[in-house]
Formats: C-alpha cells, sequence, structure tokens
C-alpha cells in the first residue's frame, strides 16, 4: 500500500475538506482550514515543478484514456493550479485577519470559497470535455451562490444575473458537447481532436460557434461581457478578487485550449479571437474611463486586461503566449491586490464613488501607496512585473512585423493610464477636512497579504528569469497539439 | 398503415422527428429567455432549453430496436444494447441543471421578498 | 373579442423580431442537423465501455459508467447538489430583518392528505432504498432513490406541520457520505491493484454479476451517494418550507406571473 501524490489531490482534497465542513464548524477552524488547504496546495503545486518540466503528468481515473476520465498536468496546468492555489490564499488569509466581513467566515462561504478554486483546478487539469462541464457547473454555481453571499439587495441582484447568463452559457456549452458526442462518439479531447477535422465544415463551424459563445461569456468577452460590471459592483470586493483572478483566467484557460487542440489549423480561429481581444481590450478601456465607481472601474479594467490577453494568446505564437502567460499571472496579483483594497476601502467609506474618497490618502495612507503600486503595475511601468509581461506581448508581435496589435496595446495603456491617474489624484487630493477616525477593526495587520502580493510584484519584474522557463514550457505545451495528443492517445490500456 | 408505421420504425426517421421536436423546443426556450421579463419566467425558459439539449442527446444516441443496457430478463451478453454514456450523461447533467435551477429561484424568492420585485427590467439596484 | 385593438397593438414589432430571429435559427440548426447528425455515434466510447462492462460485475452497464467509468463526473456532480444546497441554506438561514417565518401552524392539511401521506410513506420509503441498493441490478440508483427517499420525508413536511428534520443532523449525514465517497476514491488510490481514484478495490467476481453482493466498490459508492442527495434534496425541501409564508407581495408576483 503506497499514498501515491497524484493531480486528483488539486481536486480530492478541497473536497474532503468541505464536505467534512461540519467538522471544521464544530472545532472552530474554518478559516485555518481554507488557508491552510490553499498553501498546502501551492507548495505541492511547487514542488511538482521538476517532474512535471521533464514529461507531463498523466493521471488516469479507472480507465485509461480515450475511454476514461484522465488529469492532464503539464506546465501549463500546474501554472495555472499554483497561480490559482496562490490567490486563494492569499484572499483567504485576507479575510482570515480581517474582522469585518463576518458573513465571508462562515460554513457557505468556506464551502464556495474552497470549491470555486477546486472547480477552476478541476477546470486546467481535466482531459475529458464531459468532466470540463461538471467543472464548469461547480464553478458555476459556487461563483452565483458567491455573489449573493452578502443577501442584501445588492448582492442579490447581482447573483440573479450571474445565475441566468452563467446557466444560459453553461447550455451553449453543454449543446456543443451533445453534438460533439453525437458525431464523434467520443469524449476525450485528445480523441475528439483527432476526430474533429473529420466532420462536415458546417457542423464545425456550429460546434465552434456554440462553444465559442458559451466560453466568451464566462470568459467575459466583449460583446457576452455586459453583465460583468453589474456583478463586480454587486459582490463583495474580497470575492470579485477571485473572480477576476482566479474564474476567468480558468475560462480564458479552458477558451484557448480547445481552440488549440481541437482545431488542426489555429488560424483559422486566429483573426476572429484576436478581434474579439482587441475590441474588449479597447471597448472596455473606453468606458472604464467614464466610471465614477471604484468596483466599476476596475471591472472594466479587468476586462481590458481580459482582452490583451485574449489578443496575444489568439495570435498563437510562442513568445506572444507566454507572454500573455506571464500576463495573466501578473493581472490575477494585481486585481487581487486592488480588489482587496478596495474591500478595505468600502469599509472605511460605505461609498467608493468618485465624489466620496476625496483625500482617502490622508485616512489610509498605505491603502493609497499600495493602489498606486497596483495601478503602475497595470499599466506596465518598471520594475513592476506588468512591464515585462506587456514587454514580451509587444515584442512578440513586433518580431514578425505585426504592428496594429501594437499600436492598439499603447493606446490602451494610454487610456488605462488617464483613469488609474484620475483615481490617483482624488485619493491624493488636498483636503481640508481632517483625517477620518479610523474604523473599528482596521489594523496594520490587514494588509500583511497585499504586502505579500506587492513584494512578488517587485520581485517578478526585477527578476522575471524566476519564471521565464516555466513560462515558456507553459506557452509550449498550450500550444504544442502533437505532443499532447501523443502523450494521451500513445498510451493504451 | 402497417406500411406506415414501419416507416417510423427507421432510425432515420425517427431520429428526425425527436430532432424537430426537441430543436422546437429548444427555440421556444431561447424565444422565452429573450422575450420574458419575469424572473420565474426566464428559469422556466431556461429549464426548457436545457431539457432540449438531453432529449437531443438520448434519442439520437438510441437506435430504435436497442434495449436498456441491463443484464435482466434472460440477457446475458452486452450486445444489441443502447449506448450506456448519453444516459449517464444525461443523469449527471439532469442534477446539475435541478441544482442550478432551484439556486436560482431560491435567489428569486429571496430577492422578491426583500424588494418586492418580480421583473429584470426593475432591476436597478446595481446602475450609477 | 368586442374590442378591436389597433394591429400593432396586438403584436409589439419586439416580439415579431424575436419569433422571427428565433424561428430563423430553427430552421438553421434544422437543416445542419437533419442533414449531417441524425446517426448514432458508431464506434464510439459507448461500445466499447459496453464490451468491458463485464469486467466489473455489474449488470447494470449504465451504473457501471456512472459510478466506475465516469466515477469522476459523479463526484463533481454530487458536488454541484453540495453546492447547490449550501447556497439555499444560506439564502433561507434565518435573519434578513425578519425572523425566519415559522409555518403557518393553523393552516392544517387536509384528511386525505394526512391519511394518504401516513400510508404512502413507509412504501416510498421502502421503494427509494431498493432503488438505491439495486442501482447496480436494475434502472435506477443513488440519485434516483435518493430522491425518492427525500420526497417522502417532504411529504411528511407538507402532512404534518409539526414534522422538521434537523439541519444540524442533515449535515452530518451528508457530511459523512460525502467524505466517503472521496475516502472511497482515495482508498481505490492507494491500493496496488487499482492504484486509480475510485478504482474498484473490492473483490469483483464476474460469477457473481446479478446479485446484490456484486461489483466490488459501486454498490456502496452509489449506497453513498444515494444517502448524500437524499440529505441534500430533503435540506433544500425544508429550507424553502420555512421559507414559505403569505405575504401581500408574494400574492402580487402570483398575478404578475
Amino acid at each position: 500500500m503506497t499514498l501515491h501524490f497524484t493531480p486528483v489531490w488539486f481536486i480530492a482534497v478541497p473536497l474532503l475538506l468541505a464536505f467534512l465542513a461540519p467538522l471544521w464548524v464544530r472545532w472552530r477552524l474554518l478559516m485555518p482550514v481554507l488557508f491552510s488547504a490553499q498553501v498546502a496546495l501551492f507548495v505541492l503545486a511547487l514542488s511538482w515543478l521538476p517532474t512535471v518540466r521533464i514529461a507531463p503528468i498523466l493521471e488516469t481515473i479507472v480507465i485509461a484514456p480515450p475511454l476514461g476520465i484522465h488529469l492532464h498536468l503539464d506546465a501549463i496546468a500546474l501554472l495555472l493550479v499554483a497561480l490559482f492555489s496562490f490567490a486563494g490564499a492569499i484572499v483567504s488569509a485576507f479575510i482570515w485577519l480581517d474582522n469585518g466581513a463576518a458573513h465571508l467566515r462562515e460554513r457557505p462561504a468556506f464551502i464556495l470559497m474552497l470549491l470555486l478554486i477546486a472547480g477552476s483546478n478541476g477546470m486546467v487539469l481535466t482531459g475529458d470535455i464531459f468532466n470540463l462541464y461538471v467543472f464548469i457547473e461547480i464553478v458555476g454555481v459556487s461563483a452565483y451562490a458567491l455573489a449573493a453571499i452578502r443577501r442584501d439587495k445588492t448582492a442579490l441582484e447581482a447573483g440573479l444575473k450571474y445565475v441566468i447568463v452563467g446557466s444560459v452559457a453553461a447550455i451553449f456549452i453543454l449543446f456543443a458537447i451533445v453534438l460533439l458526442y453525437l458525431q464523434t462518439g467520443q469524449l476525450n479531447i485528445a480523441a475528439l481532436a483527432q476526430a474533429f477535422g473529420n466532420m462536415p465544415a458546417q457542423m464545425q463551424l456550429l460546434i465552434g460557434l456554440l462553444m465559442l459563445i458559451g466560453l466568451s461569456i464566462k470568459a467575459e468577452l466583449f460583446p457576452f461581457n455586459f453583465w460583468v460590471p453589474d456583478i463586480y459592483r454587486g459582490s463583495d470586493p474580497e470575492i470579485t478578487a477571485l473572480y477576476s483572478g482566479v474564474l476567468v483566467k480558468a475560462f480564458l484557460f479552458v477558451l484557448f485550449h480547445l481552440t488549440f487542440i481541437l482545431l488542426a489549423d489555429p488560424t483559422v480561429a486566429r483573426n476572429w479571437l484576436m478581434a474579439l481581444g482587441a475590441i474588449t481590450m479597447i471597448v472596455a478601456e473606453l468606458v472604464a474611463l467614464r466610471q465614477n465607481d471604484l468596483r466599476r472601474m476596475l471591472a472594466y479594467s479587468s476586462l481590458g486586461q481580459v482582452g490583451l490577453i485574449t489578443l496575444a494568446l489568439a495570435f498563437a505564437s510562442e513568445a506572444t503566449t507566454a507572454g500573455a502567460l506571464f500576463h495573466m499571472v501578473n493581472h490575477t496579483l494585481i486585481k487581487v491586490l486592488l480588489f482587496l483594497l478596495a474591500a478595505l476601502m468600502l469599509r472605511q467609506y460605505a461609498s467608493l464613488k468618485l465624489t466620496d474618497v476625496h483625500g482617502l490618502s490622508r485616512t489610509m495612507p498605505l491603502a493609497a501607496g499600495l493602489f498606486v503600486l497596483g495601478a503602475l503595475a497595470v499599466l506596465g511601468l518598471p520594475p513592476f512585473s506588468g512591464f515585462i509581461s506587456k514587454l514580451w506581448i509587444l515584442k512578440g508581435f513586433a518580431d514578425v512585423q505585426t504592428f496594429w496589435p501594437v499600436a492598439l496595446i499603447l493606446t490602451a495603456a494610454l487610456i488605462e493610464a488617464g483613469y488609474y491617474f484620475r483615481w490617483i489624484r482624488v485619493f491624493y487630493a488636498p483636503t481640508d477636512a481632517l483625517p477620518m477616525a479610523k474604523i473599528e477593526g482596521e489594523k496594520t495587520l490587514n494588509y500583511a497579504p497585499l504586502l505579500v502580493i506587492a513584494g512578488l510584484l517587485i520581485v517578478l519584474g526585477v527578476a522575471p528569469f524566476l519564471l521565464e522557463d516555466w513560462l515558456q514550457q507553459a506557452a509550449q505545451a498550450l500550444l504544442g497539439r502533437e505532443a499532447l495528443l501523443n502523450a494521451v492517445l500513445g498510451v493504451q490500456p | 398503415m402497417l406500411e406506415v408505421l414501419e416507416l417510423f420504425d427507421r432510425p432515420a426517421v425517427l431520429h428526425s422527428i425527436y430532432l424537430i421536436g426537441s430543436l422546437i423546443l429548444f427555440f421556444i426556450g431561447l424565444y422565452g429567455l429573450l422575450a420574458k421579463r419575469h424572473l420565474l419566467k426566464i428559469f422556466v425558459s431556461i429549464e426548457i432549453m436545457e431539457l432540449a439539449v438531453y432529449l437531443i442527446l438520448i434519442a439520437i444516441a438510441t437506435t430504435p430496436g436497442e434495449t436498456a443496457p441491463i443484464l435482466s430478463d434472460g440477457f446475458t451478453a452486452f450486445t444489441s444494447m443502447s449506448d450506456p454514456i448519453p444516459q449517464a450523461l444525461t443523469l449527471t447533467a439532469i442534477v446539475i441543471g435541478v441544482a442550478v435551477t432551484a439556486l436560482g429561484t431560491s435567489m428569486a424568492i429571496q430577492y422578491h421578498r426583500l424588494t418586492g420585485k418580480v421583473s429584470v427590467g426593475e432591476m436597478t439596484e446595481l446602475k450609477d | 373579442m368586442s374590442r378591436r385593438l389597433p394591429l400593432r397593438k396586438r403584436f409589439r414589432v419586439h416580439t415579431l423580431l424575436l419569433i422571427a430571429l428565433c424561428g430563423w435559427l430553427l430552421m438553421l440548426h434544422l437543416t445542419l442537423l437533419l442533414n449531417h447528425g441524425l446517426d448514432a455515434p458508431s464506434n464510439g466510447v459507448g461500445d466499447l465501455y459496453l464490451a468491458r462492462n463485464s469486467e466489473t460485475a455489474s449488470a447494470n452497464a449504465v451504473t457501471t459508467v456512472v459510478v466506475s467509468y465516469r466515477g469522476f463526473d459523479t463526484l463533481g456532480e454530487v458536488t454541484v447538489l453540495f453546492l447547490a444546497a449550501t447556497g439555499i441554506g444560506m439564502l433561507f438561514a434565518g435573519g434578513l430583518g425578519a425572523t425566519p417565518a415559522l409555518r403557518d401552524r393553523n393552516n392544517h392539511p387536509n384528511e386525505v392528505m394526512v391519511t394518504g401521506t401516513r400510508l404512502l410513506f413507509p412504501a416510498l420509503l421502502l421503494l427509494g432504498v431498493y432503488i438505491v441498493l439495486h442501482g447496480h441490478l436494475s434502472p435506477g440508483g443513488g440519485f434516483q432513490g435518493g430522491v425518492i427517499v427525500a420526497t417522502a420525508f417532504f411529504l411528511r413536511m407538507i402532512a404534518d406541520p409539526k414534522f422538521n428534520l434537523d439541519h444540524a443532523q442533515l449535515g452530518w449525514v451528508e457530511s459523512f457520505a460525502g467524505s466517503g465517497f472521496v475516502l472511497f476514491g482515495m482508498l481505490g488510490l492507494v491500493f496496488v491493484t487499482t492504484a486509480s481514484f475510485l478504482g474498484n478495490f473490492l473483490p469483483h467476481p464476474v460469477a457473481a454479476m446479478g446479485q446484490l453482493v456484486s461489483a466490488g466498490v459501486i454498490p456502496l459508492i452509489y449506497l453513498l451517494v444515494g444517502i448524500k442527495v437524499g440529505a441534500e434534496i430533503g435540506a433544500i425541501f425544508q429550507d424553502m418550507l420555512e421559507a414559505d409564508h403569505d405575504t401581500p407581495v408574494s400574492a402580487r408576483a402570483a398575478e404578475e406571473l
């Protein structure tokens, strides 16, 4: 009898911990368990790095692929799992140290947050398309419930909107999966990839469109992202940090993973997806200029970055893909930082309208400082890691003489600078009013997780070579259709 | 008369009928989703669309003449039985659909209790 | 129709446009699917499952797929239900300004209901348990049986306003069943003979196929699924009943519907 460490642990352990929730309630251990689970999974992911570097791990469940479900841990899956666990650890540490939001430290929130991250891990690990649907629903249901967890009018409205839009997206995805099964008789993604080219062209188009609509709704791409700002505005900022940092990244990965695997020639979809990304980016950045609520502004800014990542991933060259993956990591870190800051500010100010936060820097100097840091990182200024990732993306485009995305990305960065500095100016505006009294429970300890992120942003900006090899391998894994097909289908039971 | 009935036993004819029916259901659901504003009607529409997808899966994957994939009543081998996968998938999908709808309706009930509103058109809390 | 409305008031343009859009999409899908999508998948994984099914010694191939070959999906599915039950419990938990509305004790259910429930309750319970336990032999299984058991309790709740399921106890039952499922999966990982999550590590001789004790872990896992589904659906029913109280607003909602 031996106990193997396998990729199943990334899913099975959180599930077990969530099912055992009554125990943690009785022992008053909810938050420690949530936090240490994420930290443990993060450490586990890092400890696997040397193994995965050599060859991806293929974990068979019950019956070998292409018959059964399998989990596929390659460089990109490992990168995302590590990223999700890290973001989860930061957010749970923040909630644990925080004295405010009690509803986020109860049993439902514990279960929902744990399984949101476990579901995202499942989405990037699974190699079976119906299993993917199940994980999409796990992530979906926990996200819907988390949106409404505050149970007041705004939260319920956000939750309702999310449920409706999310389940419609899920239906489109399910329809595409059903058609795929009826056409090919396969459910394993690698086996589907082999059979996909033999389907009638119109059928491929229909399945592709259904999948694209479903996943674009979930991954917040234009024009299917009309619902996003409302939900980011209505939910707790701690939760939206998870949406923007974890959920969207998982769906982006699924979108591009399926595109690169199913299509033998991804250039068919390249122009479509690049256009989608570019429009998402420009429209979101322009709308963000006009936002007078911090959370809406951050939501649109998040959409803009998602557009940028889509634009770079869709180009399907190794250089831009590596840059886009690095930007994914950075964006997760930055948005977690900014949304958690918004949570702290919301506690102090009750409203985050532009007119209500004048002179915030005098009341919360550390928060304002960290906001500036996050804004500079998202704009892509040195020495922050956002600079390096944007540089890689731009370089990737410029190396192959494609200049229109470069121009668009730079324009978007300019617009971004416009609205971030508008907010920073308001934060540092001189006011006659005395600094507000600190509300009860505000501690410097609250900032500890945020300072960790800030440190990481600088470290990755100064020393990007720490991640460079990993990101290169991740990009190769995402683009390497042949390698994946060989790895999965070469192994016979 | 009998020839007409036999016609219906041909997989292509039977599958066409199932397909037409379920697709009509799907688009009735889509129409409801786009046209109706009442929260519960929206959830009903979503359910109809979902059921249409399950129907397509089950109906087309089963050819007339196949039996349920269960060994009983004298069957001794798993031959000429219908494909078990669509049935398993549908079982899974139904449970998931029920869960999502239950959550959605609960939110609608709670939202209505708090605000007295029942229509998505009246949801304005989040607009600035 | 005594009153004649102008045509444009009877049919709004908006509605007509939507109908046209949906109809057009329907035609598009129909032409596509009728031309290409009519054949059942041949030589897909389903046939291979059927061919290999006897090795699991479960007489019901659907159950084999649900619990063993695609057991990971089922674990996820149970999780989705668990999440929804958690979410609903969270939504309807006490608070919200008013105290949780107690069910109206004066509103007695009628005699037919009460007597009928007394008659049906044991039968339903028995049927549910039977369906769960025979999941690997006959149609049905943990989900179906679990829902029937929950329905039996739901009938009790409607017929007897004083009958309540204890949420805390349900939580423990659910927790036991859910973690049991995961632990079974991990045991499959631990044993060298299977070395795979959810592997069938108990002996499952093919000769025993069709008997109640056969197919190794499959009936055990399905039993746990049944318990979990029953507890979760029961909890959802209980939550919704507690939430049910008459206010003038809900009458208005019914009218608008």
